[in-house]
């Protein structure tokens, strides 16, 4: 091929793929990040920190099981504390990996072929985390089955009113579903790597992996087909599961809880802080890796709109929150939020405002969502403002509900701290595994953007 | 196929069918109106009821136009471009509507119990406020302002564009349709808090805005999607129009239907696993002497049938089907709109006045004869719109 040798250009603002690139460099280019012996100082950094928080994870989770929950600051009434939120925060990031594999891939959005696969694996990665938490809130962890209706001579059944069970079968659901499309997802490029593998160990593994594929028309067919069911079954769970988490909180009567507009304003909230999770992954990532020509600045643009349109919501919630609990004339209603606005909690309750509602305000301006490092800025904080929205939601509710003779205000602890920096640690670990390991974009996904890609609908017509 | 290459303004047999059906459509409406008048001497209240809810599904379909409209500013593709003119007809039918408000202006003391002296102390305190005549009025003058400023700047663009060419007037209007659909989603929620909510004023719920925010959504899309499958029996929108347009939108239908249910569900579900004394009620009044049956049609024709039907591909691109499935949606409208209006007055049994019939007979007529003279101003497809050939394009897939 005579434009083999064509140099790749700086992609225009609007381009979601550099021109230049061929069949073959786009190959070249993605599985060298996998294949090579080399490693940007960004992995070494990344997976450095990420090794030594998972070893806190450890050491925390060792000492809760030897010493029990009472390590961390929960105490009647806050008996949620840090571990619900942190499994709020960490299955919200989640969805925005669903969201891109699943929904843009049904609503035909081209774009979406070059940041699918790791934000797959970060959805994969942020449901790992997000499941420890209810595990190790439970005390007694190796109880955990006793969730399941599994038949037992007890005759004791779960209570299937309430959502803590629906929980976890949207969760495990969840897990196995996100799991399996992004296994599918990469077989064909298994089949590439397994191919281009030098060493006889990564041959021998990715050809494992890749489960004999060998590009057949009736390989493609099938592997197309498995696809769109998986993105179909896909697509519900990214409501679903966030919609059964939030009625975790307004099943229950708890003022500030019990709010109506909790189901879409989850799922909204659950997409904004995983697209600002997919932003923060990807900035660093595309810098350091030099894949500027396959991840572009269309892909940030297109991501800090969706950050936008989805804080926009996420701000209409705040608003109408606060208005309801005022127009509603219920003294509890009005004390929840009048306690977060001006009581114990509220340095991190005007902290959360300004990083979810005035920060994201910024992104209106195409020259603030056309500077990656802003961006990267603006994602970080959405994170935070995301987690201390959870926090305030449980930790305040809780703290101060109907009988103010049992209010106690909760108090995290260095244990607290160390399990979330734990599963921080546990996610940047398994991320950072994932992209040495396996093609963090996918290949064959990003080749059916090149112009060459589009002759074969032309023959078909 | 180039867009130079069509001339987009009605066709002759178009107008004549356009008069015609703005005749019927006329004549319908002054009859329900003459009705409606006479309700409103006979009885009185009965007659702001009716005029209330009827006027509210009627203001859904012109505020549902209006998200779309902006909506597909900011998002592009075929499918805003074909919708375009006539969602701007429907939206400049806003002046109409603002005009149509006086009577429930002046009805505030019939239609909503917090204008009347109470002693109950909640309610004491929400009329000292929010719920105040002058104060509610305001408000309602600040939804029409909203309404009106962005239908009339969109359409004034929109015309200068068919006139000067493209660039500069496209960017101007993704510019305001941001904010403007912000304003739209608190405006409508509002609407709705005022004008239904507070029907029963200790109740309160969330989710409520939301619900009327994909209502009027839902409406906007079923009544466009009507207009569009009439036009298409006619020059130009004939030569424009394909089952690939008609796919795009009926898609729109489907999700909006889904969220809709989704909405209804979740706020039904908390509201019943809460059971508070504040809030079930509401529920309660709507589940008895009649209204259960009611509500068990909504939960079939506004979510199960439309639902299972639209997920079939060859209906979507069916046009005699698929406006059928539109209108089906807009009667089911009608009733959801109704379920949550009138319960409350309805004594705890379901009963069906003379004027409920005449209400949005007498509305709807008027309004739908207004459309249709606003939407034979105007070329039926934006001349000089940038992805104007793409759009025709897409239909050719």
């Amino acid at each position: 091929m005579a434009d083999e040798q064509q140099v790749i250009e700086k992609p225009e603002p609007h381009e979601i793929l550099a021109k230049g690139y061929t069949f073959g460099t786009i190959t070249d280019q993605i599985a060298a990040v996998v294949l090579t012996k080399r490693t940007p100082l960004l992995w070494i950094v990344g997976i450095g920190t990420g090794f030594a928080l998972l070893n806190l994870l450890l050491l925390s989770a060792t000492l809760l099981f030897a010493k029990g929950v009472g390590i961390w600051g929960i105490r009647t009434p806050v008996m949620w504390g840090f571990a619900i939120t942190n499994f709020v925060w960490w299955i919200g990031i989640g969805h925005a990996g669903t969201l891109i594999s699943a929904i843009l891939l049904l609503l035909n959005q081209k774009w979406r072929n070059s940041i699918n696969r790791f934000a797959e694996a970060m959805t994969l990665f942020a449901v790992a985390c997000a499941g420890m938490f209810p595990l190790l809130h439970m005390g007694r962890p190796w109880l955990f089955y006793w969730l399941f209706p599994y038949p037992n001579s007890t005759t004791v059944q779960p209570n299937f009113r309430s959502p803590l069970v629906w929980d976890v079968f949207a969760v495990s659901t969840y897990a196995t579903v996100s799991a399996l499309f992004w296994f599918v997802g990469l077989i064909p490029d298994l089949g590439t790597l397994r191919d281009r593998a030098k060493n006889s160990f990564a041959k021998y593994a990715y050809g494992m992996l890749a489960m004999g594929w060998r590009g057949s028309a009736r390989h493609w067919s099938v592997y197309e087909t498995a696809t769109l069911l998986l993105a179909g079954m896909s697509t519900p769970l990214v409501l679903s599961v966030h919609t059964v988490v939030s009625f975790d909180f307004t099943i229950a009567i708890v003022p500030g809880w019990h709010s109506t507009f909790f189901p879409p304003y989850f799922v909204a909230g659950a997409i904004y802080s995983g697209f600002a999770m997919v932003l923060a992954l990807a900035i660093p990532l595309r810098a350091s890796y030099g894949l500027e020509g396959i991840i572009t600045a269309r892909h940030l643009d297109n991501c800090a709109k969706v950050m936008l349109a989805t804080g926009m919501i996420v701000a209409y919630a705040y608003i109408m929150e606060v208005f309801m609990s005022w127009y509603s004339g219920s003294v509890y209603e009005q004390q929840a939020f009048w306690n977060r606005m001006t009581g114990p909690y509220s340095t991190q309750y005007w902290f959360l405002v300004t990083c979810n509602i005035v920060s994201p305000n910024l992104l209106w301006f195409k020259s603030f969502r056309s500077k990656p490092a802003l961006l990267f800025l603006s994602s970080i904080i959405v994170l935070i403002g995301m987690w201390l929205e959870r926090y305030m939601i449980i930790v305040s509710s809780l703290a101060q509900d109907y009988v103010p003779s049992s209010w106690s205000l909760f108090h995290a602890t260095r244990w607290d701290w160390a399990t979330y920096w734990g599963t921080i640690g546990l996610f940047l670990f398994l991320f950072f595994l994932f992209v040495r390991l396996l093609p963090m974009i996918s290949i064959f996904e990003v080749r059916t953007l090149l112009p060459q890609a589009k002759v074969r609908q032309e023959v078909k017509r | 196929m180039t867009g130079q290459a069509l001339d987009f303004n009605p066709s002759t047999e178009l107008r004549t069918s356009l008069r015609q059906s703005r005749a019927r459509a006329g004549i319908i409406g002054l009859i329900g109106v003459l009705a409606l008048a006479a309700g409103a001497f006979t009885a009185r209240d009965q007659f702001f009821r009716s005029y209330l809810w009827s006027y509210i599904f009627v203001l859904g379909i012109t505020a549902g136009s209006l998200s779309w409209l902006m909506l597909q500013y900011l998002t592009g593709g075929a499918w805003g471009v074909v919708i375009r003119r006539p969602a701007e007809a429907a939206v400049r039918t806003f002046p109409l509507l603002a005009l149509l408000f006086i009577p429930i202006a002046l009805g505030t003391s019939s239609l909503y119990s917090w204008t009347q002296p109470t002693t109950d102390a909640t309610l004491l305190v929400k009329q000292a406020r929010y719920l105040n005549v002058p104060f509610f009025l305001v408000r309602a003058a600040v939804f029409f302002a909203g309404w009106i400023f962005l239908s009339w700047f969109l359409n004034r663009w929109s015309a200068r564009e068919d006139r000067e060419g493209p660039v500069p007037a496209n960017s101007r209007m993704a510019a305001i349709s941001g904010p403007g659909l912000i304003f739209w989603a608190f405006s409508v929620t509002f609407m709705s808090i005022d004008w239904v909510m507070s029907l029963s004023p200790h109740w309160f719920s969330t989710m409520f805005g939301l619900l009327f925010v994909i209502g009027q959504g839902l409406s906007g899309m079923a009544f466009l999607v009507t207009v569009l499958v009439f036009l298409s029996n006619f020059r130009p929108m004939s030569e424009v129009l394909t089952p690939r347009h008609l796919h795009d939108l009926g898609k729109f239908l489907l999700a909006t239907v889904m969220v809709w249910a989704y909405f209804a569900f979740s706020q039904f579900l908390i509201i019943w696993a809460g059971n508070l004394p504040e809030e079930i009620p509401w529920y309660v009044e709507r589940l008895r002497g009649g209204w259960q049956y009611v509500a068990l049609l909504l939960v079939f024709g506004h979510f199960a049938l439309p639902f299972a039907l639209l997920l079939s591909r060859d209906l979507k691109r069916n046009f005699k089907l698929l406006a059928s499935i539109a209108v089906f949606i807009l009667c089911m409208r009608v009733v959801d709109i109704y379920w949550m209006v009138t319960p409350d007055s309805s004594k705890g049994s379901l009963s069906v006045s003379w004027l409920d019939l005449a209400g949005p007979l007498g509305l709807g007529g008027i309004w739908l004869a207004y459309f249709l003279i606003q939407l034979e101003k105007r070329p039926l497809m934006p001349l000089n719109e940038m992805e104007l050939a793409e759009a025709l394009e897409h239909g050719r897939e």
